[in-house]
Order: structure tokens, then sequence, then C-alpha cells
């Protein structure tokens, strides 16, 4: 037992090590702008919001999200928006325009994240304010829908663009669909070319290669890009700003 | 045998330039990243010495406020600023000066949960709407820098898990304090957690 050796308590050590490292570990980002993992919500409200906020983010280009769990599991509600936030990657890198909503039911906490980018359109005063006049007296009133509706409408409101034209910043982000330079065209041109040929000498397998392209093609269009169905973290950080409250 | 012995001390040389490089290349890299984020410190930590004035003026315009608590939070703030603009650019070599800094701040946290404590006597201050504000901004600044300060500690043991690695420790000596390891912010006596502002 005393003669443990000295590689083993080592390899203790550094598992410890790691162990520590890895001490928090954010939930799996969601999939939706509204995501209820508590049962918190009704189900037509979350859809609602889903929506909202999916037509939010096409429209200016912002990622706002709500998402609501049970506990945080013993981390201190500021670090785990704060770790939590960077993870998902909401909002756009290096404009970091996110918005996220925490709310814990089994805590009866919530935390407004704003990331860096945001801090000047929502500063901590705001975010605190519509916390308290928006949120929290709905959640007293045992009403978290109407909560969480309101918080949502008191923070695109305060963010704007939800219906108008989208601002500036969002026109600048907005790529343009990509034109075809013609050094692109003649490649293009030279695949469908050889395709043709193929086509006439070995029409089998040219058929199965067009279906595997198309099929690609389609599967890489439908999981990315804000355009599509299912929401996506861009890679966007907060800096801890936002306001927190509990019921 | 001697031309055998050469050439193995060439290929030697060789390998230990190509490793160096890299070592050299890598630390560069991850020392950047502590230095950003040092400056994502000190721009927080700056954001509440410039929040602290304003916080005083209004707390001081209430009837008869505890002037003891307030001479507290300026003196801790005067001290703290002078740190924070005193602090050389390589502060980060400096176990010392940064200790210094982390204290300076510290004790200005401090006196100012010590300043939410006591406000909690004066009702009719915390109602009105310019306090208010005031705490809003003073916890999502504590908040902020918690957060900037865990970033710092990750990247800075990025950087010096990177330099005691075997290979690059025998490298990260030859550029003296360049490469020093980098200090962490320590947690201490209950100082780390914010000042808990109740609504």
């Amino acid at each position: 037992m005393h003669r443990l050796k000295p590689w083993a308590a080592l390899a203790v050590f550094l598992s410890c090590l790691g162990a520590l490292a890895a001490s928090f570990q954010p939930p799996a980002p969601p999939t939706r702008w509204a995501t209820d993992t508590a049962g918190f919500l009704s189900e037509s409200t979350r859809r609602t919001l889903d929506a909202r906020l999916q037509k939010y983010e096409q429209d200016t280009g912002r990622q706002v999200i709500v998402w609501v769990g049970e506990t945080t599991g013993g981390v201190p509600l500021e670090e785990w928006a704060a770790r939590t936030f960077e993870a998902w990657g909401i909002g756009k890198k290096g404009r970091d325009d996110g918005v996220a909503v925490f709310v814990f039911a089994g805590e009866r906490k919530i935390r407004l994240e704003v990331g860096y980018g945001i801090e000047p359109v929502v500063p901590d005063a705001i975010a605190s304010r519509i916390i308290q006049q928006e949120a929290i007296p709905r959640f007293q009133a045992g009403d978290p829908d109407a909560a969480v509706i309101a918080t949502v409408d008191a923070l695109l409101r305060t963010l704007g663009g939800e219906t108008s034209p989208p601002p500036p910043v969002a026109a600048v982000r907005e790529r343009p669909a990509p034109e075809l330079t013609p050094a692109q065209m003649i490649f293009y041109g030279l695949i469908a070319l050889v395709m043709l040929i193929f086509l006439i000498t070995h029409p089998r397998l040219a058929f199965y290669l067009l279906l595997q392209i198309l099929s690609s093609g389609g599967g890489r269009r439908g999981s990315g890009g804000s355009g599509g169905g299912s929401f996506r973290g861009g890679g966007g950080r907060s800096g801890g700003g936002g306001a927190s409250g509990s019921w | 045998m001697g031309k055998w012995v050469g050439v193995a001390l060439i290929a030697l040389v060789v390998v230990l330039g190509v490793a160096g490089v890299g070592s050299y290349n890598s630390l560069v890299g991850l020392d950047q990243a502590v230095r950003a984020q040092w400056g994502q410190v000190e721009n927080v930590y700056q954001r509440r010495l410039d929040l602290v004035p304003n916080l005083v003026a209004t707390v001081k315009g209430a009837a008869n406020f505890e002037q003891e608590t307030l001479t507290q939070v300026t003196e801790a703030r005067a001290k703290a600023s002078q740190v924070t603009t005193t602090a050389s650019k390589d502060i980060l070599e400096d176990p010392a000066a940064f200790q210094q800094f982390q204290q300076a701040q510290q004790n200005l946290t401090g006196a100012l949960s010590r300043l939410l404590v006591t406000v909690e006597r004066y009702p009719e201050l915390k109602a009105t709407q310019n306090f208010a504000t005031l705490q809003a901004q003073l916890e999502g600044t504590e908040n902020r820098i918690t957060v900037e300060r865990m970033r710092f500690n990750e990247a800075a043991q990025a950087f010096n898990t990177r330099r005691s690695r075997f290979p690059t420790v025998l490298f990260a000596g030859f550029f003296g304090g360049r490469f020093a390891e980098k200090p962490y912010f320590q947690a201490q006596q209950g100082a780390e957690t914010a000042p808990k502002v109740q609504f």
C-alpha cells in the first residue's frame, strides 16, 4: 500500500488536473432559438418565441436565444452564463452581437447575457430594468410564459429592427449571393462537359455520381446557415455583461 | 569514426534548432494571448474605477450618509487607480507588482461591498432610479471582472503549461524575462465573489 509507484501517483495527479480543467461542461448547444429543457414553458409559447427569434435573426443578423433549464448544477449563475455563451458562440464571431435569455426553473433564476458587441445597446442598467420590471413580477405571479414573452418583447424593442429594415450593422454583415467569376464558370463548364461525356459513355455511373453530388450539397444546405431551419452559433462571445434576477 | 560523430552532432544541432523555432513561435502566440487578455482585465477594472465617483456622488446626496464608509471607498479607489495607471507593461513579468495590483483592486472590492451593505440602511436612497442604475452597472462590472480574470487565468495557464513542457522548457530560459511564468489571479478570503447586490 505504501509502495505506490511514483508513475501511478503521477497518473492520478494528472487525471485530477484533467478533471479540474474539465470541471464545467456546458450543455449541448441548442438547435432552436427557443429551447425548454425543463418543461417550464407551454409548447405554443416556445414555438412562437422560436419562430419570432428565428425571423429576427434572418432580418437583422443578430442571434437572440431563449434557453430554459432546471439548474446550473452548482455553478454560479454568472459563470455558467458566460462560459455557456462562449461555448455556444451566440452572435457573429468578431461582432459578438448575440443575446441569451437563460432561465432556471428549479433555481427560480433568470439571466440576460449580452455579447460584447451589444453592450452599448443593452447596458447593464437596461438589462436589469428588463428583468426587474418585465420578468420578475410575472414569474412571481406564476406566469412563466408571460414573463419570458415580456422579456423578449422588451429585449427586441431595445435592440430594435424587429420588423423594420435591418440596421446598417446587419447590412454590412450580409453576404451578397456569390457571383461566378469567369474562372469558376470555366471550371463548372468543364465539369459539365466531363459529366456529359461520362453520361454518354457510362450512363449508370454518371447518374450515381450526380445523385451523390446533389444529396451532399442538399445536406450541407439543410444543416447550416442563417437561412436554414436550425439554430447554429456564430462564434460570438460575452464578457459577463447583462443582468441577473431571481423570483 | 570521427566523421560519424560530426554528422551526429550536426543532426542534433539541426533537430534542436527546429524544435527551438517551433517552441519559440508557440510561446510567442500564447504570450500574446495572455497580454491581450490582460488588456481586457485592465479595461474592466478601469470601468469600475470610472463608476465609483458617480456612485460616491449619488450616495453622498443621501441625508447624513455615513462618512467613514464613503471615505474608505474613495481612498481605496485612489489607491487602485494609482496602481492601475502606474502598472508598467511588464507587470506580468513582475509577481510583486502583480500582487500589489491585485491587492489594491481587492481592497476596492471590499470597500464597495461594505458601502452596498451600508446602503441597505437607507431605503429612500435605494429606491431612487439613479441609485438602481448605478447598482446594476456596478453589479455588471463586478461580473465582468470575474469573467475576464477567469479568462486571464486560463490564458496564463495555457502559456505556463506550454512553457514548462519538455523541449520548450530548455529554450524558455534563454530569453530571460521575456518568457517568465505568468502569474495568476488568486481568489482571496471571499473577495472573489462580487459584492452581492440584494434586491
